[in-house]
């Protein structure tokens, strides 16, 4: 819509701008606020004053906090990393990856660049600001109370990292599965006009509308003795269903498939039936067609589904709280977990910083993928 | 920085060193299921030493505990429950009867820690809760108030306290609408001197009982934060803290954190001392916390399930844990902390009456008693209403004809 | 497409909805119209606990389940045909009620108290979802093109956050002098309970639904404005059409597939609202028909649970659902119909 016609008035530019503006502040500023709250001492962090909370003069009395040197280093070697991860790395990558297979080239790049971001941020620059800031007087003396202390209880005593790979694994499970069946299923649905196509998608809609509670508390008993009316079928094989990723992860396929393939349907029905058609003439069955013609094309609309699916699995609390035992329990019941009986304002505090780490991962996520997200949807995911 | 890690890492040796004296060694895989509180984690902290033992520290305990039991072979061998999460488990049969392995290997066990249904052990205890009064001892003084003993003297302190300007809502309280409102009520009904039920596990609290404890319960609200419908214990904990409320009729466990140099700002100005009383008995309710064995696993396998959890819940375990709970356990030493907690109980506190009935009491209060609080309805319809709700529950349970 | 080949594409995932979703539904169906319970008999037991000095042990009359032979506790199931749902409706009570003291009287029967919020909470988040989501897209659109990108990411941040989450923070920035409870107060100079009174926890409950879902509508609505045919736009300028008018005709036609789409997403959502209920704690003022659900079905300490009435009472928000959507449903028909 670049065209003069459209052009608009400078007030209403201005207004728009400053809406945007709001509304900008309104959708980060819970999320930056409690990332903030998560750095402090439980006194600071539920402090009532905001300036408290952002200086924390009580963070800063424990012996932790930041001096303008430690920020002023801070933010030259983030800024230096983001410069070479979207200016040097790319170019790097095109010059030393093998041809075609530009992709390890990728993940070889992010993961050098990760390990040396870490290893200045955290190693390097803490050892060079400590003989630094004592020798520049005001310059060097702590302005703002900061501390890492909550991080390192939640992923070193508390274990979070074996929680985060649970998240992992059932995620990506999830993700990966659910595509596999909503693809298949989309794709049949969108070619085919018979009642009973759209009679599975109005069920299917059904099903959406179910409460999830009354779903998930009929499964742990069958999960739990699943051992016992398995082993018939399967013998002494028979597994105990009860806190197995896989069994998770089948639930929440299954609790996703009704958006799933409402998703890829209305994506696949954009995509003109004459190409596969074209392609049926040349004597493909419809498994060849779909593989040979459809699947080059239908990612935008697979990778944007394929978001919603991995938040649905990232997200979930009820499934993952009641089928999942300790061993293999997820990040997002883990800090449902952290308010307990006993539950101290430390407790919270910590609770705070496992909330940020949950939410760090889905951060970086929306941030690679969101062109992706817009395409996917513009080029008709969704169509009512 | 570096050096602090360091020093920590060498320290966490130095403790796990001292742990790993663990006088039975493991050989049969167990696992436990409990809720995730400090004690939970001491006491399974101290069985894992044994070895070859998994706990899981669950908030859905409760919904887990009954299904797993009753699997064969049942997924935990160890559980741990409370006064009323053993009824499902001990209705169901699915734990088993301790006499034999008290007999060989719990010689040193107190009394106290036997819970003993029908003459037969089926828990063993390891601490007890209650609720009892704390109070900034500072604020009383200052005012030359004495300690309240009763609800109706913790109303006139309170006003004091407010009529001096010293906190603005001088009472707080676990009145969070759900299980803590309701306990809240069974505490002052307790101390009334009530009875639940009558024959058939029929309702009985809409009496005069019922109503006066109900009466005491909206006079505390007049000086307590508005928002109390929404407050649970730790909320009322971080209260104290920031040095907001004046006094509280608190759960023991809670005691610890008020001198916690890192959270709090009153750091030993809080009081611990008896519950206020009801016309009969403190208003609070004894609530023990222990473990129970599945019955669906081998007989070795409960050998050794016994013998790790001793391990777990020996003397060595309350020394270094002495602050996280009122120990049941030999080598507790009472500090001023457990004070309140002990004059509460020798005042004849009743323990919280756990069955299958008082689950489905226990819930229905929780839910109906906000609408008194609110002033939506007044304490008889309320009563009633409650009174409907439980009969409606109980006979979709069999427990009423 | 014959049947064989479009029943190998859409079988997968047909299956894992019949295991998993149709299944239980089934069951869920057959237990709102059962009542399974174990036998009771009464004993008298003593039972001891601690105490102080010495154990406390009473005897008194209990309630036990019967055991068999293998140590299972017998129950019987019998057919109660409407007595769960009438146990949920409480329908006599409900009338009796509306008789004596009218409408607002049913505010003290707790599934029409859920009724009432949950209905008020879908139909009053619905248009301003979309009213957010819209002027969201169109504020993006309007942007330079350099700080789009960003912008986007900032939007989306309220619809990525995990709702467990989501609801923790609201306890952490609102709860007694929360940060923002603190500025509100600042603002108005005077002291604020925003969870003391009923209002004020459904108005936070709404924004805070709309903060988390207007994000998604607006960048699917976003989305559908890249389409939107620039021509017709153009045409219109030159025909004199204001802004407005603009809107009104061209660019909200084109969107109003989308536009039912979020509709349609959010109904089904907002009718089960259950996660604000619980972040806000506010069952002592209102409660919604997806938490009365949940509250049966939990069981308490002694492991009681109303199957049959929570049975009854997710067989009742699902008509309720499937009742709000019927007009979206019949437009898809129609659709579907004039498509093939």
């Amino acid at each position: 819509m670049s065209s003069r016609a459209l052009r608009q008035p400078l007030v209403l530019r201005i207004t728009s701008a400053t809406f945007l503006a709001v509304w900008c502040l309104v959708a980060a500023f819970p999320i930056f606020w409690i990332m903030v709250m998560s750095f402090k001492s439980p006194v600071d962090a539920f402090s009532s004053n905001p300036l408290n909370v952002i200086f924390g003069p009580s963070t800063r009395a424990g012996g932790n906090g930041l001096s303008l040197l430690d920020i002023i280093f801070g933010i030259i070697v983030i800024w230096a990393t983001v410069r070479i991860a979207t200016k040097k790395l790319p170019g790097m990558v095109e010059a030393y990856s093998p041809a075609g297979q530009k992709w390890v080239g990728w993940v070889i790049g992010g993961l050098a660049l990760v390990l040396g971001f870490l290893v200045t941020f955290f190693a390097i620059l803490p050892a060079i600001l400590d003989v630094l800031n004592p020798m520049l007087g005001p310059l060097g003396r702590d302005i703002i109370g900061l501390t890492t202390e909550h991080y390192k209880t939640v992923w070193v005593e508390r274990g979070f990292s074996n929680n985060f790979k649970n998240s992992m694994i059932v995620t990506t499970g999830v993700v990966v599965v659910s595509l596999t069946f909503g693809t298949l299923a989309g794709y049949g649905l969108a070619r085919s006009g018979s009642r009973l196509a759209f009679a599975i998608l109005i069920t299917a809609l059904i099903f959406r509308a179910l409460p999830h509670s009354v779903l998930v508390a009929g499964y742990l008993p069958v999960f739990i003795s699943s051992s016992e009316w398995l082993a018939p079928i399967l013998g002494e094989n028979a597994p105990t269903l009860y806190g197995k990723p896989f069994a998770v992860i089948a639930v929440l396929v299954a609790i996703n498939q009704p958006f799933t393939i409402w998703m890829l349907r209305s994506f696949f029905q954009n995509i003109p039936a004459e190409l596969d058609e074209a392609a049926r003439v040349d004597g493909c069955s419809h498994f060849q067609a779909f593989r040979r013609v459809i699947m080059p094309v239908m990612w935008p609309g697979v990778i944007t589904t394929g978001l919603f699916s991995f938040l649905l699995g990232y997200n979930d609390f009820l499934v993952t709280s009641l089928l999942l035992d300790a061993q293999n329990q997820t990040m997002v019941p883990a800090i449902a977990g952290m308010f307990s009986r006993e539950t101290t304002t430390t407790d919270q505090v910590v609770a705070v910083a496992a909330a940020v780490s949950i939410t760090a991962p889905l951060f970086f996520l929306v941030m690679l993928f969101q062109r992706q997200i817009v395409s996917g949807l513009t080029a008709g995911a969704v169509k009512g | 920085m570096l050096k602090k890690l360091a020093l920590a890492g060498a320290l966490s040796v130095m403790t796990s060193g001292a742990w790993a004296a663990c006088a039975y060694e493991n050989t049969t895989p167990l696992k436990s299921l409990s809720a995730g509180f400090e004690a939970w984690k001491a006491v399974t902290d101290a069985m894992a030493e044994c070895g070859n033992f998994q706990a899981s520290l669950d908030q859905e305990f409760r919904e887990k505990q009954p299904e797993a039991f009753a699997a064969k072979p049942a997924l935990y061998q160890i559980g741990g429950v409370a006064n009323s999460t053993m009824i499902p488990l001990l209705n169901a049969g699915t734990i088993r009867p301790l006499d034999d392995l008290v007999a060989k290997y719990g010689q040193h066990l107190a009394p106290n820690q036997l819970i003993k249904v029908d003459g037969k052990t089926y828990a063993i205890a390891m601490m007890v809760n209650l609720q009892h009064l704390m109070y900034r001892e500072d604020i009383l003084n200052d005012l030359g108030i004495e300690v309240p003993t009763t609800y109706a003297e913790m109303i006139e302190a309170a006003k004091k306290i407010k009529e001096a300007g010293v906190v603005d809502y001088p009472i707080g309280g676990t009145f969070k609408t759900g299980w803590n409102l309701g306990e809240e009520f069974i505490n002052n009904y307790l101390g009334e001197g009530g009875e639940f039920f009558t024959d058939g596990n029929m309702p009985n609290i809409n009496n005069e009982k019922g109503v006066a404890a109900l009466e005491v319960m909206k006079a505390l609200t007049e000086y307590m934060d508005p928002e109390y419908l929404v407050s649970d214990s730790t909320y009322v904990q971080q209260q104290f803290q920031q040095g907001k409320i004046a006094m509280a009729n608190l759960w023991a466990s809670r005691a610890a954190a008020m001198d916690d140099e890192a959270e709090s700002q009153v750091v030993g100005k809080v009081v611990m001392a008896a519950a206020p009383m009801g016309s009969e008995r403190p208003a609070s309710s004894l609530w023990w916390d222990g473990v129970v064995f599945a019955a669906n696993m081998t007989d070795e396998e409960a050998e050794a399930a016994f013998q790790v959890a001793m391990e777990g819940m020996d003397t060595e375990m309350v020394q270094a844990n002495n602050d996280a709970a009122v120990w049941l356990i030999d080598g507790f030493t009472a500090g001023p902390l457990a004070k309140g907690a002990y004059e509460t109980a020798q005042a004849g506190t009743a323990p919280y009456p756990g069955s299958g009935p008082m689950g489905i009491m226990h819930t229905v209060l929780g839910n109906g008693i906000s609408d008194y609080l609110t002033g939506a309805k007044d304490a008889e319809t309320t009563l009633s209403d409650i009174e409907a709700a439980y009969i409606t529950a109980a006979k979709e349970s069999g427990l009423v004809e | 497409m014959n049947f064989k080949t479009f029943a190998a594409f859409v079988g997968p995932s047909v299956i894992m909805m019949i295991l998993f979703i149709a299944f239980p539904l089934a069951s869920v169906l057959k237990q709102s119209f059962y009542n399974t319970k174990p036998i009771y008999e009464t004993v008298e037991v003593e039972s001891c606990s601690p105490g102080f000095p010495d154990q406390i042990c009473v005897t008194e009359k209990k309630s036990v389940p019967k055991l068999d032979d293998e140590g299972n506790i017998i129950e019987t199931t019998e057919f109660v045909g409407l007595q769960s749902y009438s146990n949920v409706l409480e329908l006599e009570r409900a009338w009796n009620a509306v008789k004596t003291d009218g409408l607002i009287a049913l505010q003290s029967i707790d599934f029409w108290k859920a009724l009432r919020f949950t209905l008020t909470f879908t139909l009053i988040t619905l248009p301003l979802v979309l009213a957010g989501g819209l002027g969201i897209a169109l504020m993006i659109n309007n942007a330079t093109s350099a700080i789009k990108g960003p912008v986007i990411f900032l939007s989306l941040l309220p619809f990525i956050i995990t709702p467990v989450i989501g609801a923790l923070s609201i306890n952490w920035l609102f709860r007694g002098d929360g940060i923002l409870t603190a500025f509100i107060e600042w603002y108005l100079g005077r002291d604020v309970s925003l969870f003391a009174q009923a209002w004020t926890i459904e108005l936070l409950m709404m924004l805070y639904r709309v903060w988390h879902v207007a994000p998604f509508a607006g960048i699917v609505f976003y989305a559908g404005l890249q389409t939107v045919n620039t021509d017709a736009l153009e045409s219109a300028v030159i025909d004199g059409a204001s802004r407005w008018q603009r809107l009104k005709y061209v660019v909200i036609p084109h969107l109003t597939p989308l536009i039912v789409f979020v509709s349609m997403i959010h109904l089904m959502d907002s009718y089960r609202v259950f996660e604000e209920v619980v972040g806000f704690s506010s069952q002592g003022y209102v409660i919604s028909l997806q938490w009365l659900t949940y509250d049966f079905l939990v069981p308490d300490q002694a492991g009681n649970r109303s199957v049959s009435r929570a049975s009854a009472s997710a067989m009742i928000t699902m008509i309720g659902i499937a009742i709000l959507l019927v007009p979206l449903l019949r437009r898809t028909w129609n659709d579907h119909k004039g498509g093939h």
